[in-house]
């Protein structure tokens, strides 16, 4: 049995056939190819699959898009502008915690969903909103860091940065130290 | 015999910098941008899943995998699963045109079960289907007539400790006529007669656990079929070389028939050898029988029961000191449980038994090791590769010696370890660059070890505080493992761009931007210049696989190589052009380029390599590097296993709960002495990175096996690894950098090192911590969970 699903992705709406049983990370990585969504397990447990339904975080690989008429949902794609990038992935970048880049698009949905709602987060918030998601190469601390730097940008009113720049700035550039 | 080119260019370039403080070059340990970073926040990259977009019509390959850990096939009949709506073919064994084998070391491990089943991850048949779903759905009506045998999933059931005999039992390899995989020994010295004269003898038994890998990105392969009748596949494979050679050998095709490419990875950590080279062979048997494009892709729990993990390990270790503190002899016999196949075993074993005595100088050792089949998962590579198993041990031992003698733990490894013009215990003579010393004092000074250790003993109440120290040694690269070499392709484009390409792979860590780094200090152009290609089998030179720490020694030196004779060759051209004197006075700072003493007279980079183009100069190289020879004998173990190695000190500082067990790590120090630090930002992600998952296997991860042989943690949430909230507040990392005549500017490799002493520290600073004399000789066994503590404090009396 399918069904009709309406469907905002990133502003752009879509009219889907679903069958009942299809997963929203199916929708988004295979009907929608945006990849930026992971699936590192299936069951809610690693995080990677994070996506903003209605403006809050939800296991995409929970979800089932079905259930979704009417919904808008927002992954790392939809983060900024076409040419633009968001004050969060400029902190990542600036952080320099990114290693294999898996589970870096499920941190940086989940850095949206606690700078939407704690726009100044202390340490322990940082940490517990971003605990839901899981890295193996080790990065937590350069992403705490990364949630502090964005919230600092996005105090300032620095929301989006243009993607040309930033890569003549920092593509293999020497930074820091 | 005169040296090779490429090893007089290395050691050439070593001599020139080696007074040079890392600090004085313009990339070379620096904090570079990765050449990924841009890409990966944007989650453009494609990692092998995310391929799948890009194929229609392919078809999905699920593996049917055993019910039981030990058993003899009598009959597969899967008639009913080719009735299964969307079901196109099942493949077993009979179907495998080439030979039915992927054991990496040795061919003990058939692609599809044949004769029978060694443990529960084995696969007797492939499903191919329209879609992944039917296809496995229709693998549960594969009907298998299995006779089961009895499970060994403990490997005492299948080794006695005491003197490592085999035990009477139902033979998991039948064919091999022993379960004992291989064994290796060390004899230096009269270990007896210092056991005598010694003042102090500490002996325990000591366990480590079975690490998963759990890399976040679940294995993945697509195999396309060619025309021509050869097979492209992208895969989740950390050495697209072996992979290719393993799938050649199924499908019976020569290696320039199959090109295996390897997309973005997330993650590795060893554990993506095998496993890549077993689902590029299932999606390319498929492919080949179907003329379909053909996707093989592995949930979670597949992952864990379809990839190798970490050896575990039992030993027994007695270690002997004079009433000065002088470390007298080593007496050891080690159990390693390689699961239902080899996999690389024998080289873990080896591994292990060279690194058995740790960085201390030792003159008398017996030491016998022996790899065992289990019906377990396979056991592999894994970070580390049999180091951190006896390197807990031993410096658990270390610290039992220390509390004997009355000694500071420090002061009592200080009067031990190796330095420059010390032999290890294989009687290789270390001449330069050991920097363990300097990495011991850094580590103490940034940790605040004297005060801590002192002021912590004073504490009591249920929430204690302590601070314990691991030192480590790792050999580099794999030794008298194999043929040691590595390659890169450097080609200069006409516009000066360059491309850079080599067939070791980059899984998360980074090591390529440190290749480029190097590249652009020698030829004088940015990295920004440079453009990383992914691993190609059609596109680059055999580079040999991506393990052993060897990407930054061995690929640093083929790119130093490279790089070197590119410089040499524009060096002529530009003194030509300009008027230098001689071509050393060739200054390239793309995009300028003018003689050293002529700064304001310049011609640009891209008027230089245009002109090479005019003049018939050669502008792109494969650079080439081979280790040099190591040496190994057998009978007493001795000889130089390896080239050279990392040196490392760790500690760390816990808060121990007395009354639940819960170990927490509060802060952590790391000092590698890695010879010269060549990429800043990598070298920092593995000290911190190496260490959070070393907390991991110290205390929460261990792959629990159920007497019948199945695996009950096969998700995050049975099989845990450190999360965001049990990580330490601080992890400071800092590095020495002592040099190796034969490093890429005397680099050496931290990928491997960064994990091999994070448990011990750990385990010793809960000693510490819990300051019970009988509780410190408990504290045996990773991992350190809150039960286990909670033991440990009940058998000491201090806890009811």
């Amino acid at each position: 049995m399918s069904f009709k699903v309406n469907l905002k992705v990133n502003g752009k709406e879509h009219v889907l056939e679903v069958p009942a049983h299809e997963r929203l990370v199916d929708t988004l990585r295979y009907r929608l190819g945006l990849t930026s969504v992971k699936e590192g397990c299936g069951r809610g447990e690693c995080g990677t699959c994070i996506v903003l339904v209605n403006g809050l975080p939800r296991h995409s690989c929970l979800t089932l898009t079905a259930t979704l008429d009417g919904a808008e949902v927002l992954t790392l794609e939809g983060l900024a502008p076409e040419g633009k990038l968001h004050a969060i992935q400029l902190a990542y970048l600036e952080t320099r915690g990114v290693q294999c880049g898996f589970c870096t698009p499920g941190f940086m949905m989940m850095t949206k969903a606690l700078l939407d709602t704690h726009p100044e987060p202390h340490q322990e918030q940082v940490k517990e909103w971003l605990s839901s998601v899981l890295c193996r190469c080790g990065s937590y601390h350069y992403y705490f860091a990364a949630a502090k730097l964005a919230a600092k940008y996005i105090k300032e009113g620095k929301i989006y940065f243009d993607e040309k720049q930033v890569r003549e700035k920092y593509h293999m550039k020497v930074i820091g130290r | 015999m005169s040296k090779p080119d490429y090893v007089q260019i290395v050691e050439e370039m070593f001599t020139k910098t080696k007074d040079k403080p890392t600090k004085e070059f313009t990339y070379l340990g620096k904090h570079v941008v990765r050449w990924d970073a841009i890409s990966k926040i944007t989650g453009k990259p494609l990692f092998t899943a995310d391929m799948i977009n890009l194929f229609k019509n392919a078809v999905f390959v699920h593996s049917v995998r055993s019910k039981y850990a030990h058993a003899k096939i009598k009959k597969i009949d899967y008639s009913e699963a080719l009735k299964y709506p969307g079901v196109l073919k099942v493949i077993t064994a009979r179907d495998i045109p080439g030979i039915n084998d992927v054991g990496y070391v040795l061919p003990d491990q058939p692609l599809l079960a044949d004769r029978k089943v060694r443990f529960i991850g084995d696969t007797v048949a492939l499903i191919v289907a329209e879609s992944l779903e039917n296809a496995r759905d229709a693998g549960e009506l594969v009907n298998v007539d299995y006779e089961p045998l009895p499970v060994y999933t403990d490997v005492l059931q299948v080794m006695d400790l005491n003197g490592l005999t085999e035990k009477e039992h139902v033979l998991i390899h039948d064919e091999r006529g022993s379960d004992v995989l291989s064994r290796y020994k060390i004899r230096v010295g009269d270990v007896e007669k210092a056991f005598k004269e010694a003042s102090v003898v500490v002996e325990n038994k000591y366990r480590t656990p079975m690490q998963e890998h759990a890399y976040l990105e679940p294995e993945a392969a697509i195999a396309i079929p060619e025309p021509d009748g050869s097979v492209t596949i992208y895969a989740k494979t950390q050495c697209p070389f072996d992979t290719r050679k393993a799938v050649s050998n199924v499908l019976g095709l020569p290696f320039n028939m199959v090109r295996v490419v390897a997309p973005a990875l997330g993650g590795g950590f060893g554990g993506a050898e095998d496993v890549g080279n077993e689902i590029a062979a299932k999606a390319a048997l498929a492919a080949l029988a179907l003329k379909r494009t053909a996707v093989v892709l592995h949930t979670r729990e597949e992952s864990i029961i379809g990839h190798t993990k970490r050896h575990p390990m039992v030993a027994k270790y007695r270690h002997a000191a004079s009433k000065d503190g002088t470390l007298l002899a080593v007496d050891a016999d080690i159990v390693l449980d390689t699961g239902a196949y080899a996999s690389l075993g024998p080289f873990v074993g080896w591994r292990a038994v060279v690194h058995s005595t740790g960085p201390y100088k030792v003159r008398n050792a017996r030491v016998d090791l022996a790899v065992v089949y289990t019906n377990r998962v396979p056991a592999g590579a894994f970070r580390g590769f049999g180091n951190p198993q006896v390197t807990f041990a031993v410096e658990r031992q270390m610290d039992l010696l220390a509390e004997e003698l009355g000694m500071d733990p420090v002061e009592f490894r200080l009067k031990n370890i190796l330095r420059n013009g010390d032999r290890t215990v294989h009687g290789q003579l270390l001449d330069h660059g050991v920097g363990l010393e300097d990495a011991i004092k850094r580590a103490l000074e940034i940790s605040g070890w004297s005060e801590k250790r002192k002021l912590y003993s004073t504490l009591k109440g249920p929430a204690r505080r302590g601070i314990g120290i691991a030192l480590m040694y790792h050999g580099n690269s794999i030794g008298a493992e194999g043929a040691d070499f590595s390659t890169v392709s450097l080609i200069i484009q006409r516009d000066g761009s360059i491309i850079f390409r080599t067939g070791l792979t980059d899984m998360g860590q980074g090591s390529l931007q440190g290749l480029v780094n190097i590249a652009a200090e020698i030829l004088g152009v940015p990295p920004s210049y440079f453009k990383i290609e992914p691993p190609d089998t059609a596109a680059t030179p055999d580079a040999g696989p991506t393990v052993a720490s060897r990407s930054t020694a061995m690929g640093g030196n083929a790119t130093l190589v490279a790089a070197y004779k590119i410089r040499q060759r524009l060096n002529k051209l530009a003194a030509e052009m300009l008027g230098c004197v001689s071509p050393e006075d060739v200054v390239i700072e793309a995009p300028k380029v003018y003689c050293k003493d002529q700064p304001d007279h310049h011609i640009t980079w891209k008027e230089l390599i245009e002109q090479t183009f005019w003049k018939g100069i050669p502008i792109q190289e494969f650079g080439y590097y081979r280790a040099p020879p190591a040496e190994w004998h057998e009978e007493t173990g001795t000889g130089q296993p390896y080239f050279t190695y990392t040196f490392g000190a760790v500690v760390s500082d816990v808060e121990v709960d007395i009354e639940t067990g819960l170990t927490k790590v509060v802060e952590a120090t790391v000092v590698y002495d890695i010879g010269r630090v060549v990429n800043r930002t990598g070298a920092e992600h593995h000290g911190v990175g190496g260490y959070i998952q070393g907390m991991g296997y110290a205390l929460m991860e261990d792959t629990v096996h159920s007497e019948n042989g199945h695996v009950y943690s096969t998700s995050f949430s049975t099989y845990h690894i450190p999360t965001g909230l049990d990580i330490p507040e601080r992890i400071n990392v800092d590095f020495v950098e002592a040099g190796f005549i034969r490093g890429p500017f005397g680099a050496k490799g931290l990928g491997e090192p960064s994990i091999v002493a994070i448990a011990p520290s750990i385990v010793n600073a809960i000693a510490h911590a819990i300051g019970s004399k009988q509780a410190n000789r408990l504290l045996n066994r990773i991992p350190a969970t809150p039960d286990f503590v909670r033991g440990v404090l009940k058998r000491a009396g201090l806890a009811r």
